[in-house]
């Protein structure tokens, strides 16, 4: 089981995560298009990254009267079958932390922590290592990559 | 598909009307962004001789092609004619702000006309509004950022910002780009205030795309490697700009007591070490930066407990700090984050300052001129009063407003000895008596006194050029020098890189990703050649303004006055050095005896035939 946790005393703001992110998602550069946030707080002495944590008990994943987001039972990632998704937005609704949301074709979109890549794509950039992929095991937690 | 966005926003104030300018190919190709763009509209745009602080001058944000990408630490730039100095103004900023002009959908913004209320322009994903600033006008730079923050109910928006200084056309006036990022330098803030325009306020999810995305990320993770394998950027990383106190101090460059000396008893008070023990808490970034230079924290104890501060940056610890006499970090954190808030120029408020201490040291300022306050150097309460008096403009603070070139004209009385400027910028905070190929740098650079057109002191303290050792104190090969770093640096501005990140990322790299960005074959030769094109648009502007040879010049206090003791102990840098200098400099450039650029040369860059390439949108012209 992954997860993706983003540490505040470490991020720089510089969003080289949501540029990352937001290209691979859309074939273009736009911390707006991404699937992570990052907020500013106290005049800029804080800067907090905001990711999907792919939750235990996804609200997402509940709230879907279609059946169109389930959770991959090996890993934890909560994907969305674009096919099943009607855009009816109730995810995006139950998400407090605004993780999901509709893409440009109205279908729910979300972060899949890059699946299939050697690591996701805002860790990579990440430089200050302000995000960490996250192995979820029995005996406790391991920083992943 | 093209890393552009094809188009410019222009934005004429006075009568309140906007358009979309559709990026000129020729613009894109010869010009690139960034200062490109910037010297070329400017040229284009405004008449000879045009009052900085009136309507008919424009001013300008301009990101580059890469900003916006994951091409590490890209930039923007404010240019403009300043009001400090008569000549091209560019100021570079961080942040997040240059980014959000390309997610708005824009290559750059073109304001001109002054609004007839005080207003600010709201621009959200490319729908553009003049907004009253009623609510926000008198505010600092902070509360202002906050207040539009609340007003817009978002905290994601991006603001450039001026201050009461702005406000008050101090000309040395900045424009915020939230949080401590600046468009700092030759009173961009006060060009901005003149046009009754408190804040540029952007919301954008508009994509950069690139025409070659695969080669792009190669190169983009090319330049990754080439930050995280320097030195140099991992030095930035750990101490920040401060790291260099120590060294400006060992080597006599450190501004003391308005430039009297280069090295100051206090400077440990001011270096990366004490600022980290007073309050550093972590590593910040610009948009972008994989170098992190910032270092934001909040003042542990004393009397500035709780203050929450970005790392004091060397050019500001120095003129606030050792140029002032201060060495608490505190201290000048406390006076350059109130600078930040009035919307003042650090550096140049550093300058002021202590020409107008040494005029009261001196008997030229008394306690008439200042209401009964006493001035002197190492005294934070004399540079509050000063930054508060230049803000409100009244008395002796109106005068100090314009500047020491202004200030030091108007009082005579021999100020001018130590009115420490050049072509009216107050003169960065790097003593250049020791370091001749310096001084020949800051006396050509095309804004004034500018460290950031070229910094030959790496060459001359230690470095090689060509791979020889160069000597320190040599006359000879200066000019070639700084000739050829004016070029890199101007051809990197039309990116727009930021200065650290450019000793880590080679040239080839740069033109890696600006080949896979734009489409466009990029090799460093041609890169070259754009610099100096870009050099020589600039040169034009300023020639057409009138500057000539006698203005490439430096003051007295480095012309005259030798170092006094140090390891450096009399040196300085004669007029008659400095015509050797510029001797060689304009023959390397091409230029005649006046610094006018030969017709050969106009016509190797392709500026001899160069149209017209930005106009006033034909609905503005006045027809009647």
């Amino acid at each position: 089981m992954y997860y993706l946790r983003g540490e505040f005393d470490l991020c720089t703001g510089c969003g080289a995560c949501q540029l990352a992110c937001s290209n691979r998602a859309t074939g273009g550069y736009s911390p707006r298009l991404a699937r992570l946030k990052v907020f500013t707080e106290k005049e800029n002495l804080v800067n907090r990254p905001l990711v999907c944590t792919q939750c235990e008990n996804p609200f997402c994943m509940n709230s879907c009267f279609f059946d169109a987001i389930s959770q991959v039972k090996e890993t934890g990632l909560v994907f969305v079958d674009k096919e099943k998704c009607t855009g009816c937005g109730n995810c995006v609704a139950a998400c407090p932390d605004e993780m999901i949301k509709l893409d440009s074709n109205k279908k729910a979109d979300k972060c899949d922590m890059c699946e299939g890549l050697p690591e996701p794509l805002c860790v990579k950039y990440c430089i200050p290592r302000a995000l960490k992929l996250i192995l979820k095991k029995e005996t406790g937690e391991v920083v992943a990559k | 598909m093209s890393v552009y966005m094809g188009k410019l926003l222009y934005v004429d104030l006075t009568s309140e009307t906007i358009t979309d300018i559709p990026l000129d190919p020729q613009l894109a190709d010869y010009y690139v962004g960034g200062k490109g763009f910037g010297a070329k509209i400017l040229y284009d745009l405004l008449p000879a001789n045009c009052e900085p602080l009136s309507p008919q001058n424009i001013l300008m944000f301009l990101p580059g092609p890469l900003t916006g990408t994951l091409a590490p630490a890209m930039r923007g730039c404010v240019v403009t004619k300043s009001p400090l100095t008569g000549t091209f103004a560019d100021s570079y900023f961080g942040g997040h702000f240059a980014q959000e002009i390309r997610f708005s959908g824009y290559d750059g913004f073109i304001i001109t006309g002054a609004a007839p209320e005080p207003s600010y322009l709201w621009i959200d994903d490319g729908k553009v509004e003049i907004c009253s600033a009623a609510e926000i006008w008198g505010l600092d730079t902070f509360s202002t950022v906050e207040k539009i923050r609340v007003k817009l109910g978002d905290v994601s928006v991006k603001t450039a910002c001026i201050g009461p200084a702005g406000e008050k056309m101090v000309s040395f006036a900045l424009i915020n780009c939230e949080y401590n990022r600046h468009a700092g330098r030759a009173g961009t803030g006060a060009v901005m205030g003149s046009k009754n325009l408190k804040a540029l306020v952007l919301r954008g999810s508009k994509a950069v795309t690139v025409a070659d995305p695969a080669n792009f990320g190669e190169a983009v993770d090319q330049a990754y490697l080439e930050v995280d394998e320097d030195e140099t950027a991992a030095g930035f990383n750990t101490y920040g700009t401060p790291a260099s106190i120590d060294f400006a101090n060992a080597e006599q460059l450190l501004p003391t007591k308005n430039y009297y000396n280069g090295s100051f008893e206090g400077a440990a008070g001011l270096n990366a070490e004490a600022q980290s023990e007073h309050f550093w808490l972590r590593n910040v970034a610009c948009a972008g930066c994989p170098i992190a230079c910032g270092k934001v924290g909040m003042i542990k104890k004393g009397r500035r407990k709780g203050l929450i501060t970005d790392v004091v940056e060397y050019e500001t610890a120095a003129m606030i700090g050792s140029n002032l006499g201060i060495s608490d970090v505190r201290e000048v954190a406390y006076l350059v984050k109130k600078c930040d808030a009035l919307g003042l120029d650090g550096m140049s408020a550093g300058g002021v300052a202590g020409f107008a201490i040494e005029a009261y040291q001196k008997g030229i300022i008394t306690k008439d001129d200042t209401g009964g306050q006493e001035l002197k150097f190492g005294d934070s309460a004399s540079v509050e009063y000063l930054l508060d008096n230049i803000t409100s403009r009244e008395g002796l603070g109106n005068l100090l407003a314009r500047g020491v070139k202004f200030a030091s004209e108007e009082m005579g009385k021999g100020t001018d000895a130590y009115a420490v400027h050049i072509k009216g910028l107050e003169s960065p905070a790097w003593g250049p008596r020791s370091v001749p190929g310096m001084a020949l740098a800051l006396a050509t650079a095309d804004r004034g006194g500018c460290h950031q057109r070229a910094f030959p002191i790496l060459y001359e303290v230690g470095g090689e050029w060509n791979g020889e050792a160069v000597d320190r104190d040599t006359l000879k090969g200066k000019g070639e020098i700084v000739a050829h770093l004016q070029n890199y640096l101007a051809a990197l501005d039309t990116l727009v890189k930021c200065d650290f990140a450019a000793y880590s990322i080679k040239d080839s790299t740069y033109c890696q990703m600006l080949e896979a960005a734009t489409g466009n074959q990029w090799n460093v030769d041609k890169l070259m050649q754009l610099g100096e094109r870009v050099w020589n648009q600039v040169k034009l502007f300023n020639l057409r303004e009138g500057f000539s040879r006698t203005d490439d010049t430096l003051p007295r206090r480095f012309t005259e006055e030798p170092l006094p003791a140090g390891p450096q102990e009399g040196k300085k840098i004669t007029l008659n050095d400095l015509d050797q200098l510029l001797d060689e400099y304009y023959q390397v450039r091409g230029w005649g005896n006046s610094g006018e650029p030969s017709p050969e040369k106009l016509k190797e860059l392709g500026l001899d035939n160069m149209p017209t390439l930005v106009q006033v949108p034909a609905q503005y012209i006045e027809t009647d």
